[in-house]
């Protein structure tokens, strides 16, 4: 297999795959990854309820302060969260 | 007593033996017509011995709201200290991390409709001991105690603290597969307004990893099962939460392109109700210029989508090209979605950013640059404004004594 064939027969089934999930209406908690996250503290800057910490340089959200504002979501540099 | 005399005796030269220092600095800057001159200043050294090291970072922000977003904390200055001492298999990790809030006195919500209050800064001291059995089993144990200077408009200290106390077990069995157990436990109170809420987790994780596959392909694999005992703002309980996640790392199709591609799949566990909570994809292609230059010359493109009750989407073009010594020109672009919290916007906010660079190398002790950018974003109209950002980056390199 050529190597572009290689990498469309990788991504091609990922991206369907997550295109075809809906997730849920209901607010659920929120997911910080790690390999994105550098820890720069601006969703700590944003968050009116307290709810986010940086612990060993990932950004932590506490589910039971969090109130699903998303501002953490909109300011974060590197898209990490969602 | 003499005994102590003769422990610290001995302690004391081997512990100064072959000392050495690093230190860093990094310091960026930027503007824009909504943004005035924001900073972020920071600065660290590690002391490292034979069986230990001690980590001081500094670090001074003054940011406002990049456009829109309003900032609870928007001067303040966060101290690290981290001390790591090894005693053969056992590593004891105290740190502490102390943040003053400056400037504009911020405001923080309170829960259970208890008004707002004013923050002036917080203080963490935390413990952490590490340890390994037979090199194949590694134990973890924290405590963090988080203590926040709250105090509501007419001046009564809010008593508000923070504990959160953390454990577990990884086993790198001899077949391959790597087992977790961990716990974690939290509580929240503030004794003023009379909250008071803890919630605790317990994780069971299996992971797998495999290289040496064609296309010098990596394959992680995780899942994990977190149980939840406790409840959110509204007093719902917290699902339990099932996650899957694949990682295929450094798939190089040839050898100037390499791939990473991470997918993940969520789903809550609430009763009998088994859903969907989320599922992500990621995928970042670095293409590698074939000429040799001394800052490699790069472009990579990264993709990423996730939807659980919300959807964000991220689609960025990374260019370096190395002209002449340390000198590379920089272009990035960036199209993402994410919802907002911008009044009569929304419920999402589109944004693209582009725009051109420099950056300067030298060696790798000081690094330089400056991105000129325009950004259009989409709330109640389209809006466009320029900025521009510059970073300097000092590393001085390592002073033995």
């Amino acid at each position: 297999m050529k190597p572009f064939a290689r990498l469309v027969a990788v991504l091609v089934p990922l991206a369907l795959l997550t295109a075809s999930c809906v997730g849920p209406t209901d607010n659920t908690q929120l997911i910080v990854n790690t390999n994105d996250c550098t820890g720069c503290s601006q969703c700590e800057e944003v968050c009116p309820y307290g709810a986010v910490e940086v612990i060993d340089g990932n950004a932590v959200i506490d589910p039971a302060l969090c109130h699903f504002c998303y501002r953490c979501v909109e300011v974060c540099p590197e898209g990490a969260i969602h | 007593m003499k005994h102590l005399i003769i422990l610290i005796a001995l302690l004391v030269p081997s512990a100064c033996m072959s000392v050495t220092l690093d230190g860093w600095m990094d310091y960026q800057t930027g503007g824009d017509s909504l943004s005035p001159l924001p900073g972020r200043l920071e600065l660290g050294g590690m002391l490292s011995g034979n069986s230990w090291t001690f980590v001081l970072d500094e670090r001074y922000s003054h940011r406002d709201s990049t456009g829109i977003t309003p900032r609870v904390l928007g001067s303040y200055s966060v101290t690290d200290a981290d001390l790591a001492i090894e005693a053969g298999p056992v590593t004891l990790n105290p740190d502490v991390r102390w943040t003053v809030d400056l400037g504009e006195i911020p405001e923080m919500v309170l829960p259970d409709a208890a008004g707002a209050a004013f923050r002036r800064g917080s203080i963490r001291p935390g413990l952490t001991l590490r340890g390994s059995l037979a090199g194949s089993v590694e134990l973890f144990a924290s405590g963090r105690y988080l203590n926040r200077d709250l105090e509501q408009a007419d001046g009564y200290d809010l008593d508000w603290a923070e504990t959160r106390l953390e454990g577990g077990a990884s086993w790198a069995t001899p077949w391959g597969p790597t087992l977790t157990v961990a716990g974690l436990g939290r509580n929240i109170r503030s004794d003023f307004i009379g909250y008071d809420v803890s919630w605790s987790r317990i994780d069971l994780g299996l992971g797998l990893a495999k290289d040496g596959l064609p296309l010098d392909l990596q394959v992680q694999g995780e899942i994990s099962y977190s149980i939840y005992d406790g409840t959110d703002y509204t007093d719902r309980d917290i699902a339990d939460r099932l996650t899957g996640r694949v990682r295929l790392t450094r798939m190089v199709i040839p050898s100037y392109l390499t791939v990473n591609t991470t997918f993940e799949a969520v789903f809550d566990v609430d009763g009998d109700d088994f859903r969907t909570a989320c599922t992500s994809g990621e995928a970042r292609v670095l293409y590698r210029l074939p000429i040799t230059t001394v800052v490699p010359s790069t472009v990579s493109l990264t993709g990423k989508l996730a939807l659980s009750s919300i959807r964000t989407s991220w689609l960025e073009l990374f260019t370096r090209v190395n002209v002449w010594r340390g000198l590379s020109l920089l272009a990035d672009a960036r199209l993402r979605e994410t919802p907002t919290d911008v009044q009569l916007a929304g419920p999402y906010r589109q944004r693209l950013t582009f725009g051109p660079g420099l950056e300067y190398r030298f060696g790798e002790q000081v690094r330089l640059w400056g991105l000129v950018e325009q950004e259009r974003t989409n709330l109640q109209e389209v809006e466009v404004w320029w900025r521009m950002r510059a970073g300097l980056e000092l590393y001085p390199g390592t002073l033995s004594f």
